[in-house]
């Protein structure tokens, strides 16, 4: 409707003076429109703008990675004589292939353990009945206002009296409950008709089928929000990862590209290639998951 | 998620607070039996070695175990940038090594939270009078002896020869007096292509050479009160905050957003800069044509910081007499003899300065000329709450927000009244 009244706009100005009556208020609009078009034309100069310094730091690593390792501080925006050496060394030479290694694993097995473990906790608190539903779940979102940090002494020595040191179970096992997740996927839950599931069950569906085959398939966005930002929490974690670990061969990219950027300040290009390769898991899992990440985001929000 | 973003200013005093609690619960039965051991022993060491010392200490340690049969060193290899956290986290839950590699400044930390062995009580022998005592001064708390020095160093002057070359200056002659620095930045500053004579950093362990080139003491005789806005240390300041807002030769380095001035100094950007044998390998793979000379002269003559790393033993340690044995052996003349030619370190054994290969190292010899006059740091427990105050302050009067005077007053009471908690 409102382009539609845009193009009328624009078209009786473009023959002002023939219909002298209309001239003034399609002036008036035309004057408006062009306004609006300025207002899009900035935000979109503003937006650019924006994009381009978010960017251009993952350029200017990019590009660093490419150069000749003489060349790292100079300004040049891009290299002279670009290369992958840096790939190769940093990934066959410094142990960052089995760092990638560690970190697929621990990443991919937390986000897909912590994503189950929500979806079954607030499929039951959204939709079923239970003695002290209520209390329980706001027991739970209480202890999302202590800092995540405090825990970290205690689950350390959970961790470390268990005998689980220096395994991968020590990097996943303690961020698998997570509140946060629980309370992002039953809000969405909630939305989903009870009536489907009623009626699923009349056709005899069992609970687990109902979970599986209504609940799960309309709350993907959510669940791969879910998992899309566990994945990133457990592929940047530095200290909880370092603070369990004792082995190198257990190091994973964030530790190991610490260490090498404390022993290395000299080797600037193989860093910039090592942070280069670190951020790949994430975007392409973000490239992926996006429309399904913003949907997810943003239908919890407006739930009523 | 709620650690996701690693809050280091609010995550240590966090974990400092359970390492007190845990070290208080563990010093209940006062000092561990430290007789003579007997039988295979293990030794777990943390360390942060780059590669290159991590080869040389490979190396070392298979010598170690093949001279002291029955002693296995089991080591683990930190990032620098963790460590202090995994060791505090280690010690609340009571799972911390036997030796770890720590900065100096962590070393007092460490200490009066009563989580180090009290070295002295083992008994180091003859190897302390053989240490550089500007290093073995970190190690020291109350004077009671914590840790064992592993690695020093502290600024010198870096210069670019090509950029001393193209202002006129002799290329091997680098200034000695603040006034031939001032005098030379101006000829190196060309302010129309970017260049400028000095790059900077603004923190108080950058400033020290500073101060000390004017024999500003940091804290009163008997460690009671900051007394840093003396004639001297405003003099100091003054000088630092002029060659950036009077004399124009300074780059702005220090600003946020500024070009840091070792990747000035890289650039081409910044004529000299301070810096230490930690930049040596980087600045040649770059292929700079640069020189090393001492701080220039102020009114006590040359001096600088003092910076490194030391060996300390937990209090957990089962087997200390065997720990403190190696610690002895890394700080030995013929160890730190072999550690500063083969990496152009200062050595920290005094001992080991008659067989340093100039040669190889031709840099080192400043270095090493540079730490005689080296005045370390002061030995207070929460040294980074130093940085804390007195950074911003010192930010304010080379913005020119405050003058130095102020910038310094401000701070002093600030740091007696929180730090050392001392009546205004």
């Amino acid at each position: 409707m409102t382009k539609g009244a845009g193009g009328t706009g624009r078209r009786i100005k473009a023959g002002q003076g023939t219909r002298k009556t209309y001239t003034s208020p399609s002036k008036s609009r035309g004057a408006h429109l062009s306004g609006r078009h300025l207002r899009a034309m900035l935000l979109y100069i503003s937006l650019i703008l924006g994009a381009v310094v978010v960017l251009f730091p993952f350029f200017w690593m990019i590009t660093t990675a490419l150069k000749q390792p003489g060349q790292a501080y100079s300004l040049q925006l891009l290299p002279d004589r670009p290369t992958l050496d840096n790939f190769r060394r940093i990934l066959a030479d410094y142990g960052f292939a089995r760092y990638f290694l560690n970190s697929i694993i621990v990443a991919t097995s937390a986000a897909f353990l912590a994503t189950l473990f929500a979806a079954l906790a607030a499929y039951a608190f959204a939709k079923k009945r239970f003695l002290f539903k209520r209390q329980l779940f706001l027991f739970l979102l209480a202890s999302l206002m202590i800092p995540g940090m405090m825990y970290m002494v205690p689950q350390f020595a959970i961790v470390s009296q268990l005998g689980l040191m220096n395994t991968y179970a020590a990097m996943v096992l303690p961020h698998l409950a997570n509140v946060f997740g629980l309370f992002l996927m039953k809000q969405f839950m909630e939305s989903i008709p009870s009536s489907l599931l009623d009626s699923s069950r009349i056709d005899g569906a069992s609970e687990l089928q109902v979970f599986r085959h209504i609940v799960v398939p309309l709350s993907l966005p959510v669940i791969a929000t879910l998992f899309l930002l566990t994945f990133q929490f457990h592929w940047g974690n530095f200290l909880w990862q370092l603070i369990v670990t004792n082995k190198e061969s257990l190091y994973t990219v964030p530790v190991g590209l610490a260490m090498f950027r404390d022993a290395h300040e000299e080797l600037v290009t193989l860093k910039m290639a090592g942070a280069a390769i670190s951020i790949i898991p994430i975007g392409i899992l973000f490239f992926f998951t996006q429309r399904l990440f913003i949907e997810g985001m943003t239908k919890g929000a407006v739930k009523g | 998620m709620n650690f996701s973003k690693f809050d280091r200013s609010r995550l240590i005093p966090v974990l400092f607070l359970c390492a007190a609690i845990a070290a208080a619960l563990s010093c209940g039965g006062g000092q561990k039996e430290t007789g003579e051991e007997t039988g295979p022993v293990t030794l777990t060491y943390w360390q942060t070695y780059n590669d290159d010392e991590n080869a040389l200490f490979a190396e070392l340690i298979e010598e170690y175990q093949a001279t002291h049969p029955g002693v296995t060193i089991q080591t683990t290899r930190l990032p620098f940038m963790g460590a202090e956290p995994k060791i505090l986290t280690a010690l609340a839950t009571r799972t911390t090594p036997d030796i770890a590699r720590v900065d100096g400044s962590f070393v007092p930390k460490l200490a009066t939270r009563n989580a180090l062995m009290n070295l002295d009580e083992i008994g180091p022998g003859d190897i302390k009078q053989d240490l550089h005592p500007v290093a073995l001064s970190s190690c020291l708390v109350g004077g009671v002896t914590y840790a064992l020095p592993e690695q020093v160093n502290g600024l010198c002057l870096f210069y670019n020869k090509d950029l001393f070359r193209r202002a006129g200056l002799d290329p091997e002659v680098p200034p000695e007096t603040w006034d031939e620095f001032i005098a030379m930045g101006k000829k190196l500053t060309d302010q129309e292509a970017g260049v400028f004579g000095f790059g900077m950093r603004n923190s108080l362990w950058w400033t020290f050479p500073f101060f000390n080139t004017y024999g500003a003491h940091f804290l009163n005789e008997d460690g009671t009160r900051c007394v840093l806005n003396g004639p001297q240390g405003v003099e100091a300041f003054q000088l630092k905050v002029d060659l950036y807002r009077k004399y124009k030769i300074e780059g702005g380095g220090w600003r946020a957003g500024g070009v840091r001035d070792d990747m000035g100094f890289q650039n081409g950007k910044y004529a000299m800069i301070f810096s230490g044998p930690w930049a040596v390998k980087t600045l040649q793979a770059a292929e700079i044509d640069f020189g090393v000379g001492l701080i220039p002269r102020g009114p006590v003559g040359t001096s600088t910081n003092v910076g490194g790393n030391d060996l300390v033993i937990f209090r957990s340690c089962q087997i200390p007499r065997a720990a403190l044995e190696f610690l002895t052996f890394m700080a030995s003349e013929q160890v730190q003899t072999r550690w500063a030619n083969r990496l152009g370190q200062i050595p920290v054994n005094i001992r080991a300065e008659k067989h340093l290969d100039f040669g190889k190292h031709p840099y080192l010899k400043v270095f090493v000329e540079q730490m005689k006059t080296a005045i370390p740091r002061p030995s207070i427990a929460d040294y980074d709450e130093l940085e804390n105050i007195m950074n911003p302050e010192m930010q304010a009067a080379l913005d020119g927000t405050k003058s130095v005077q102020k910038a310094l007053d401000d701070a002093v009471r600030r740091i007696n009244r929180e730090v050392l908690g001392a009546a205004d």
